[in-house]
């Protein structure tokens, strides 16, 4: 029997529950050496029990764990792991891009690539022949020399194939051809954010704008990127830009949404543009983003800086009033006013009639140091470099040196340094919001890269706001009085420098405003590039005219959709009640 | 007759049989799983795919212009007006739940409107 079989004499092999004691083992155990030997057996039986019993413990406690405790994990919303997860199973490798509300402005498309490999190709003039049948745009020699290349067992002939051409070429069934797995960007609104978001290239690599800054961010991460821009103001805002470069034969036109208590870019357009989904030349002013690169002479709009640097010194008093009856002289230079009042006028009038005398009297008192230090303060010397978008200019800022009194008084009235429409849009949102200056941004983020600092008091940044709503209620800007709304705001209109002298009718316009007034939320900064007179501006070039219009419509049409409640009061609102249902 | 060893062979050796079958069946079962998951992982990255794809779609078709344009054509709806934001104490009477209907139904006929207000005063 198998059991006695492997139960002989000298075998210390013993089956579970064999007992030592039982009579046919008994006889071999009689001598204590053999004892022993049970007793030594016993003991590893037990260790083995042991050990056999722990692990099915260990098997238990897991199996419970498993099923009850540690069972189905559940994700909730926001949680940064659960959420890398769900993007972990995107078909693309570059992150998409999307707007403030989560609508996507930048995508890929999974795509692929057809390439052949010559060593395979037996018959290279009819597969090249069938090739051109699908691919007229290629040619056949073309094909030619792509399916006869030597020593190569790779050779490109497409990118980016719809899905239409690859089963058609699937369909010629040549072994010969391969397809590789690419993407292709896409931008589904065209030229809408060409400037903020740039292109890439074939091998999808950035080539300007974001694509290019943030570059590595795409790539490392499939989490969409999200920008503060909001699509719908953008849109709005590009819409409106156009049609003024058209009524006014603008060489372009550029104009920044600000939200002026985060220093978030909210809408950010420069036309000319163009459309980064197709790879056709387009001209240099097209890929040019006046909005960042743009340095440009601004002009009248620095008389707000300087204003509110002339109150927050101590040394202009809000009643003062300044002597601009005739030009003054400052260092070899005349400086008098565009259509002049010529009479004394107080710092309100100064910005309502844009006095560049008056400013230039009001700088005097503060001095060319603390001017030059303010101007720093508020970013005006440098880059802006870590503003996400890749293309960005550097403003011309005078050294130490070679900021004399005349430079002093010409920087009053906005000549003789240099910023970009970014830098102003900046600046000025700290002197309306209540004096905090907070860097650019175009990424939504709730925590800022660059710490909020102080430029101006609250009480400066308040007469200053009072100020700028008078210059719209009497002065420049009466056209972007929008009712409801308490539009405050400056003009600016500065002669362009061309080979090294300032020409009469080629001019830049600004418009920089914020509203409403009380609790600025938003600032907007329209600026134009080379705007002509027509019959509608009686011939004239001046800001007002049309850099001011433009700025109403973009307000009127963008406040509500901003959620700001004009502050129309009730009698007035009833009227409108009323009208609504007459109408 | 079977003795006591006999039988606890036998039941070892139908135990280890059962089990053998037991993790046959297991494996081939859990193998039947995995092909049944990768064919399930592969629908799940092309319905990924054609989410994505179908994404990029919606946004297109979601253009600012387009619905603008589309908007003009099919419905009668415009950019709102300032005018158009109003508390609800400008409203001709005392704002009330479930009074809305009333409020819409004035401005079908301007002397119903009229009479609302009287009556609300």
């Amino acid at each position: 029997m198998l059991g006695v079989s492997l139960s002989g004499k000298n075998n210390n092999f013993y089956f579970p529950g064999q007992n030592a004691d039982s009579a046919g083992i008994d006889v071999l155990f009689k001598e204590s050496q053999d004892a022993e030997a049970v007793h030594v057996c016993r003991q590893r039986m037990l260790l083995s029990i042991a050990a056999f019993l722990l692990i099915y413990f260990i098997i238990a406690f897991r199996v419970i764990h498993v099923c009850l405790v540690n069972g189905i994990q559940i994700h909730t919303p926001g949680d940064e792991s659960a959420e890398s997860e769900i993007y972990a199973g995107t078909p693309i490798s570059r992150a998409d891009i999307v707007d403030r509300n989560g609508a996507i402005i930048a995508t890929s498309l999974p795509t692929v690539n057809l390439y052949a490999n010559p060593k395979n190709v037996r018959n290279p003039e009819s597969i090249a022949q069938k090739l051109t049948h699908l691919f007229p745009e290629i040619g056949y020699n073309d094909l030619m020399t792509k399916l006869t290349r030597k020593r190569t067992s790779f050779s490109m002939i497409k990118y980016n194939l719809s899905p239409a051409q690859q089963a058609a070429v699937n369909n010629l069934g040549i072994p010969a051809l391969e397809f590789q797995k690419s993407e292709k960007r896409v931008y589904p609104h065209k030229n809408l954010f060409a400037h903020i978001l740039g292109y890439t290239n074939i091998d999808n690599l950035g080539l300007g704008g974001l694509e290019k800054s943030l570059h590595k961010r795409l790539t490392e991460s499939s989490k969409p990127l999200q920008l503060s821009i909001d699509m719908g103001i953008q849109d709005t805002i590009r819409e409106e830009l156009v049609s003024a470069v058209e009524e006014f034969q603008a060489v372009g036109a550029s104009a920044i949404l600000m939200d002026v208590n985060t220093g978030e870019i909210v809408a950010m357009v420069s036309v000319p543009d163009y459309d980064p989904n197709l790879s056709i030349p387009v001209g240099d002013r097209a890929l040019f983003n006046f909005a960042t690169q743009g340095v440009y002479e601004a002009g009248s709009v620095f008389k707000t800086f300087n204003t509110a640097l002339g109150l927050e010194s101590g040394k202009v008093k809000f009643n003062d009033k300044f002597d601009a009856t005739k030009p003054i002289k400052v260092q070899g230079i005349t400086v008098s006013d565009y259509r002049g009042e010529n009479r004394w006028l107080s710092v309100g009038e100064i910005l309502i009639y844009s006095s560049n005398i008056g400013s230039v009297q009001l700088i005097s008192r503060v001095g060319k140091e603390a001017q030059r230090q303010f101007l720093i303060n508020l970013g005006f010397n440098e880059q802006l470099s870590d503003f996400e978008v890749f293309e960005k200019g550097r403003p011309l800022f005078p050294s130490q040196k070679k900021w004399r009194d005349d430079t002093m008084a010409t920087v009053s009235y906005g000549y003789g340094l240099s910023i970009t429409p970014l830098h102003l849009i900046s600046a000025f949102s700290a002197l309306v919001n209540g004096g905090i200056y907070h860097y650019p941004t175009i990424l939504k983020s709730d925590t800022p890269k660059h710490p909020a600092r102080r430029v101006i008091s609250e009480r400066t940044s308040e007469q200053m706001r009072k100020l700028l709503r008078d210059v719209v209620v009497q002065g420049s800007a009466k056209n972007a009085n929008i009712p409801g709304y308490q539009v405050i705001g400056k003009t600016g209109t500065a002669n362009k420098l061309t080979n090294g002298r300032y020409v009469d009718k080629k001019v830049m316009t600004s418009f920089v405003s914020a509203f409403p007034q009380t609790n600025p939320k938003y600032a907007l900064l329209v600026v134009l590039d080379e705007p002509k007179g027509n019959k509608k501006t009686w011939g004239f070039v001046t800001s007002g005219w049309n850099a001011v219009p433009v700025g109403g419509r973009i307000i009127s049409q963008i406040a509500p959709q901003l959620d700001i409640q004009a502050d129309f009061d009730l009698d007035i609102q009833r009227r409108h009640v009323k009208a609504a249902f007459i109408h | 007759m079977i003795n006591t060893k006999t039988a606890i062979t036998i039941l070892w050796f139908t135990l280890t049989c059962v089990i053998c079958f037991g993790s046959f069946v297991l494996k081939n079962q859990v193998h039947d799983l995995e092909l049944e998951l990768s064919k399930i992982n592969l629908n799940i990255q092309k319905d990924v795919k054609t989410i994505h794809v179908l994404k990029a779609e919606w946004s297109h078709l979601n253009n600012p212009s387009r619905l603008k344009k589309l908007a003009a054509e099919h419905i009668s709806l415009n950019k709102m007006r300032a005018e158009q934001i109003i508390n609800y104490s400008a409203l001709p009477f005392e704002y009330e739940n479930g009074r809305t209907d009333q409020i819409m139904t004035a401005g079908v006929d301007h002397k119903e409107y009229k009479k609302l207000v009287k009556a609300e005063r």
